[in-house]
């Protein structure tokens, strides 16, 4: 397996260029898939990544998907709502989607501004995520089926 | 420190760059972490609604500092087509669910004191202020 | 005159021209005094040391005078500092920077714990020993001298009610300081055991504490690496529709780090009377008391412990 990608230094204050849309680094793990955000994120980027995500789990016919979050630094109401377009057209492809990596800033900001991601399965970090996908995925060991 | 920073907001990256100098701002003002993400977020909010309904505007942030304790004051202006009914726009449910939201109830929320002044047809102003505990 | 920085303890204490203003008023402190004040400056002048020096071998008279006053040095300075004091009496300019000034006197006092009653003292000497040297020295014109002396009460008045000010200001913010504090320790998170936290809320809930006890707990949610926290509310009095928002809030946030949130202490009446009140709690998990609550939430651990992941297939390279 790759190692994890090199991700930009976490240098808030440089504003991204918009003729260079930052991709989102997908790696693959096992059946699953894990894209990893990068802070400061622009609505395109957004796009970019459900979209790129959404490729990736038809063309890989992954089985889970870990989109982590961690270093988010703000969720706003667009955000919230491009994940869970993402979360919901990733089970329509037959995969499960976890949304890992909130931070405690962000999940208090989310529930101000009313927002809850509602639908979408949240754990508290990558090790948790794929616990969890392990659990409803099992490897092949499904829950009865 | 400057007395005032403006952003001007034509598009989305601008968003961006705003929520970012609000975060910084508060950074340096010694506002915790918590807040410094509930100022970067409203900011975000409704430096958005500027794009999407006004094309363009201009989000301005300025220290308060009056003796007491800190704050920041967030001014966000527009020349766009205003808001009709602001005492719809600010009711809790009315915004957030669908894909039409302004956001106005949860940046309020998160905000000290908010202030809106929108006339059909000539635009909106939003001022909001956030204090350092 | 030039303004006042923003930082004065003025502005802290919130002392408005206008207050300033009403103060004077109500002491009937007019231009008249002002004016006469102004003219005793001279007199003042020649007697200013031997005022000092007479009030401070009164005051290291007394055991708790001699406390404060140990040090030589510190004693020479604060003479310095005093005589300056005595002189603005009669300085003819009471604005804001007269004010300020005091203010911060008073503040100095009272951050070396000076007790109130011999800083007051301290004024009550002062204005006997002028008592006795304007009569003396206005032999001739009684009347006069009497005159003179009620504007030195006045001014002497005013600046004891903002030496009281002061140090009511500095113990009010102790208190607040210190219920800060209290607020802090009367909500701990505890870990029960491994992935189980436990916050017993104890106390009144308003906004400001919601949001605090919300913030500490979603951190140790991240630092304990909590998968379910068992809130009890029994210890908080009012539980109206405002605490329920906020508590449906902290659960909210808690799952969106991947925790649930186990309420309990709501009892089933007021239970039902938030949901009359139109409070969502379908999203909160209730249940009895403490200890159900634990137990709930040991089932919950168990039961995503009882079903192992399937560790080996994860490290297979697809």
């Amino acid at each position: 397996m790759n190692s994890r990608a090199r991700r930009p230094p976490k240098n808030a204050m440089t504003p991204p260029d918009k003729s260079d849309p930052m991709h989102v680094p997908i790696l693959k793990q096992g059946p699953y898939l894990i894209a990893s955000i990068q802070s400061a994120l622009t609505d395109s980027d957004l796009f970019q990544l459900r979209d790129d995500l959404v490729e990736r789990v038809g063309r890989a016919r992954s089985r889970g998907v870990i989109i982590d979050v961690t270093v988010l630094e703000v969720m706003d109401s667009f955000a919230c709502r491009v994940l869970r377009d993402l979360v919901n057209m990733i089970k329509l492809r037959g995969a499960e989607a976890v949304i890992v990596g909130i931070q405690p800033e962000v999940a208090f900001a989310m529930v101000q501004l009313g927002l809850s991601l509602e639908g979408a399965v949240t754990a508290l970090d990558l090790e948790e995520g794929l616990a969890y996908l392990d659990r409803q995925v099992g490897g092949g060991r499904g829950r009865g089926r | 420190m400057a007395d005032e920073v403006r952003v001007p907001i034509a598009r989305e990256a601008d968003i961006v760059a705003a929520r970012q100098k609000g975060r910084a701002l508060a950074a340096e003002l010694g506002f915790s972490s918590c807040d410094q993400t509930l100022i970067a977020t409203a900011i975000s909010e409704v430096a958005r609604n500027i794009v999407t309904y006004a094309q363009s505007g201009e989000i301005s942030l300025s220290i308060l500092d009056q003796g007491g304790p800190q704050g920041i004051l967030t001014i966000a202006r527009d020349r766009g087509p205003g808001i009709p009914d602001i005492k719809q726009a600010l009711q809790d449910g009315y915004s957030t669910a669908g894909s039409l939201g302004l956001g106005l109830p949860g940046a309020k929320r998160m905000m000290d004191e908010f202030e809106i002044a929108s006339e059909p047809g000539k635009g909106t102003t939003i001022r909001m202020k956030k204090w350092k505990r | 005159m030039a303004e006042l920085p923003d930082r004065s303890l003025t502005h802290k204490m919130g002392l408005t021209r206008e207050e300033i203003t009403r103060r004077k008023e109500f002491l009937e402190l007019d231009d008249k005094d002002v004016e006469r004040l102004r003219g005793l400056h001279d007199l003042a002048g020649q007697y200013a040391n031997a005022v000092i020096e007479e009030f401070y071998n009164h005051l290291l008279g007394f055991r708790e005078g001699r406390e404060f006053f140990r040090d030589a040095a510190v004693l020479e300075r604060v003479k310095v500092a005093q005589k300056k004091y005595f002189l603005e009496l009669t300085g003819g300019s009471y604005g804001e920077s007269y004010v300020e000034s005091r203010l911060q006197i008073g503040l100095a006092h009272e951050r070396i714990n000076l007790p109130i009653q011999l800083y007051l003292g301290m004024y009550n000497f002062y204005l006997r020993a002028i008592a006795s040297r304007f009569l003396d020295a206005q032999k001739a014109k009684p009347a006069e001298a009497f005159q003179n002396f009620l504007s030195v009460l006045k001014l002497v008045f005013f600046d004891m009610g903002l030496a009281i000010e002061t140090y009511i200001h500095e113990r009010e913010s102790t208190i607040v300081t210190q219920q800060e504090a209290i607020r802090e320790l009367s909500t701990p998170v505890l870990r029960l055991r491994d992935r189980l936290l436990i916050m017993p809320i104890i106390g009144v809930i308003d906004s400001h504490r919601a949001s605090q006890l919300t913030q500490h707990l979603l951190q140790r949610i991240r630092t304990d690496r909590a998968k379910v926290v068992v809130m009890d509310i029994t210890g908080v009095p009012t539980v109206d529709s405002a605490v329920a928002n906020h508590l449906s809030q902290a659960v909210q946030a808690s799952r969106l780090m991947g925790a649930t949130v186990i309420v309990t202490g709501l009892s089933a009446e007021v239970a039902q009377t938030l949901v009359r009140l139109g409070v969502d709690l379908t999203k909160v998990r209730t249940v009895g008391d403490l200890q159900e609550g634990i137990e709930e939430a040991e089932q919950l651990l168990g039961y995503e412990l009882a079903r192992p992941p399937a560790a080996e297939k994860r490290d297979d390279p697809a």
